[in-house]
């Protein structure tokens, strides 16, 4: 008897292998598909908070404004009154807005120079925050101190603007590091062959020590984490061959930290852009306030677009001479 | 003179002479030149340091040499940084003006809960970014992007009125709702540079440790939140931490969307005015622009103490979150 059962369930057993085998061919496969598809579904669900609140906090809101840019803007009770305009903001911004156009000049012609700058600047701190000495962990916490204050109120106080707050306090300060050191120095070594320009850039540069200082904190550290990227193997090797510092920051350091200068260089520019205490923004806000709505969007989206076109730009030429690590 | 013979008796000088001696002449320049470098360059690193240092504290000391002093120290030209009469009255009248606690109270309840939110929000988005494939991912991502790129002044206003007349009948102008709703779906303040963050880390996480996950019968939720979640640990830290510090500081966003609502930044874009009302409203005080200093500096030092104290604690997961969080990659 209980062999019997046995034969049968033995039976049954084989007869349902055979019955999978025969489907096993397709029934895989939209076991797999329907897995990916299944996967898919789940990264959705995964990002559909993300998505919502995107549509409704920043989609509708970025093509509200695309559309105020094109249209004469007015607040009435209870609304506002849209009328089409067509190209008309954007003419005013760039033709009559001298103001705007003004400040637009002047904010790109600063970056321009002062990027390159923040980005030397912390390369160089990076480098030295990283060798081995007593007393680096108090410079690293000094040096990083910038990353949680100059996003705030306070450093508009202590980096001398003192339109907002009416601060003395700050005008003190910034007057500080803009006497004529550089100027006397350089007389005073005998280098009068200098261009007047030359020597209006490099007291330019002095006098904004202070900037610099306290916009590359995030920098430093991206730059840091960088160099503790680097093999102890490349090290190890270029001290036997007896490369000397300068040898090894060129052939071994700068290869290696390349790729972050791109991210550092975007970084920086975006965070000059979108400053809310540079000219072009101060601008853009006073039209709001005025109540000029279209022109505001017009004038933000130029920005904006040259935002991109700037950033698109620098990517494009700089990976060319990036060295990426070949895994 | 025995000293010749035996290795051991000499001094130091006469081997290091010795083993010169061996090296070729290039060597030997190297040698040379690698030891004065190794003798300036400490010297100079520390004047380069310490310069740059106090271009970075001297604002810092300069609040709090200003804030414990009393007004009339200002106009005292031999007063620099000591002052002749200590006080803490100004910070009190600062406090007062500030209405100090209760706005604390407030941005503490708004930071940390909008902070705490938004990293978790994120690091999901950042997720289903980093392990799904679907349809449309790119173009989804190019938004994150987006996100980074546009300034919050683009959208503001379209944004207010959006609050005003949030589905079309409640309005969470002056709410903290305005500031939370954004939070929770990842559209808070840098959130863009959050989910960025977060997708870097979860992609340089090794696939197997989900994998196993998988094949033991977790599902995608679980995993998340049972595997992925205590590896990325330091990186929720150190990410929830800039989160807090940029809540703080942010002005224009709750200055846009609260009217009474006050934090301490906002509190402190117009510390001038409330100043004025709370203390010089008496005309029989004539106060200098000058003597107001030690009041805005007050101001200063009080919105940024919580911070520094902070930083001060949790420093190293400042500096050290970042290196191993995935923005390198």
């Amino acid at each position: 008897m209980d062999e019997n059962k046995i034969e049968q369930i033995e039976l049954t057993a084989s007869e349902e292998a055979e019955k999978l085998r025969k489907d096993r061919p397709s029934g895989r496969r939209r076991s797999l598909l329907s897995y990916q598809r299944r996967k898919g579904l789940y990264g959705l669900c995964f990002i559909s908070l993300w998505l919502v609140g995107t549509i409704v906090f920043f989609l509708i809101p970025l093509g509200k404004s695309l559309a105020y840019s094109f249209c004469d803007v007015k607040i009435k009770q209870g609304g506002k009154d849209l009328t089409w305009k067509g190209l008309a903001n954007y003419d005013y911004a760039v033709n009559a807005d001298k103001k705007f156009v003004d400040n637009l000049e002047a904010t790109l012609l600063e970056t321009l120079w002062k990027t390159p700058l923040i980005i030397i600047f912390s390369l160089f701190i990076a480098v030295i925050l990283n060798q081995k000495f007593r007393g680096r962990a108090l410079a690293r916490a000094i040096f990083f101190l910038p990353v949680i204050i100059a996003t705030g109120p306070v450093f508009k106080v202590i980096s001398g603007d003192m339109d907002s707050t009416g601060n003395i306090g700050g005008e003190q300060f910034s007057t500080m590091f803009s006497t004529d050191l550089v100027g006397q120095l350089m007389q005073f070594l005998g280098i009068y062959g200098l261009s007047d320009k030359m020597g209006l850039i490099i007291s330019t540069v002095a006098d904004n020590i202070f900037g610099i200082v306290w916009n590359s904190g995030i920098q430093i550290l991206l730059f840091l984490a960088a160099l503790q990227n680097i093999p102890p193997s490349a090290r190890e090797a270029a001290q036997i061959e007896g490369a000397t510092s300068w040898e090894f920051f060129w052939k071994i350091t700068f290869p290696y930290v390349s790729p972050f200068i791109l991210a550092n260089l975007i970084f920086t520019i975006i965070d000059t852009f979108t400053n809310p205490m540079n000219t072009v923004m101060k601008r853009i806000l006073d039209k709001k306030n005025e109540w000029a709505f279209g022109e505001a969007s017009a004038m933000a989206w130029i920005y904006f677009l040259i935002i991109i076109a700037a950033i698109g730009i620098i990517t494009f030429i700089v990976n060319k001479f990036i060295y990426y690590e070949v895994e | 003179m025995a000293g010749t013979t035996s290795p051991e008796k000499m001094s130091r000088k006469q081997l290091k002479k010795l083993r010169m001696q061996g090296l070729s002449r290039e060597e030997r320049g190297y040698l040379r030149r690698k030891a004065a470098a190794d003798k300036v360059w400490p010297l100079f690193r520390f004047v380069i340091l310490f310069g740059l240092s106090f271009v970075i504290l001297y604002p810092l000391i300069y609040m709090v040499s200003c804030a414990f002093r009393d007004r009339s120290d200002m106009s005292d030209p031999t007063v620099m940084w000591i002052t002749r009469h200590h006080t803490i009255d100004v910070i009190k009248d600062t406090m007062k003006a500030m209405n100090f606690w209760e706005t604390l109270r407030t941005t503490l309840l708004l930071n940390i809960g909008c902070a705490l939110v938004q990293v978790i929000s994120c690091a999901i988005t950042g997720y289903g970014f980093a392990r799904f494939d679907f349809r449309g991912k790119k173009l989804l991502f190019g938004i994150v992007i987006m996100m980074i790129l546009v300034p919050m002044q683009v959208i503001a206003l379209p944004l207010y009125t959006q609050f005003r007349f949030f589905l079309g009948r409640f309005n969470l102008i002056d709410t903290m709702w305005a500031m939370y709703l954004p939070a929770m779906t990842g559209n808070g303040i840098r959130s863009g540079l959050m989910i960025l963050i977060f997708r870097q880390f979860f992609r340089g996480l090794p696939k197997e440790i989900e994998d196993a996950a998988y094949i033991d019968g977790c599902g995608p939720l679980r995993t998340f939140i049972q595997v992925m979640v205590p590896n990325a640990a330091s990186a929720f830290l150190t990410v929830f931490l800039f989160s807090v510090v940029w809540y703080w500081n942010d002005y224009y966003v709750s200055m846009t969307f609260f009217v009474h609502t006050e934090t301490v930044a906002t509190m402190l874009t117009n510390l001038d005015s409330r100043l004025g009302a709370a203390l010089f409203n008496n005309a029989t005080i004539q106060i200098d622009e000058r003597e107001k200093i030690v009041w805005k500096e007050a101001g200063c030092l009080l919105s940024i103490a919580p911070l520094i104290i902070m930083y001060i604690f949790l420093q190293k997961y400042f500096t050290e979150g970042i290196e191993r969080s995935g923005l390198v990659a």
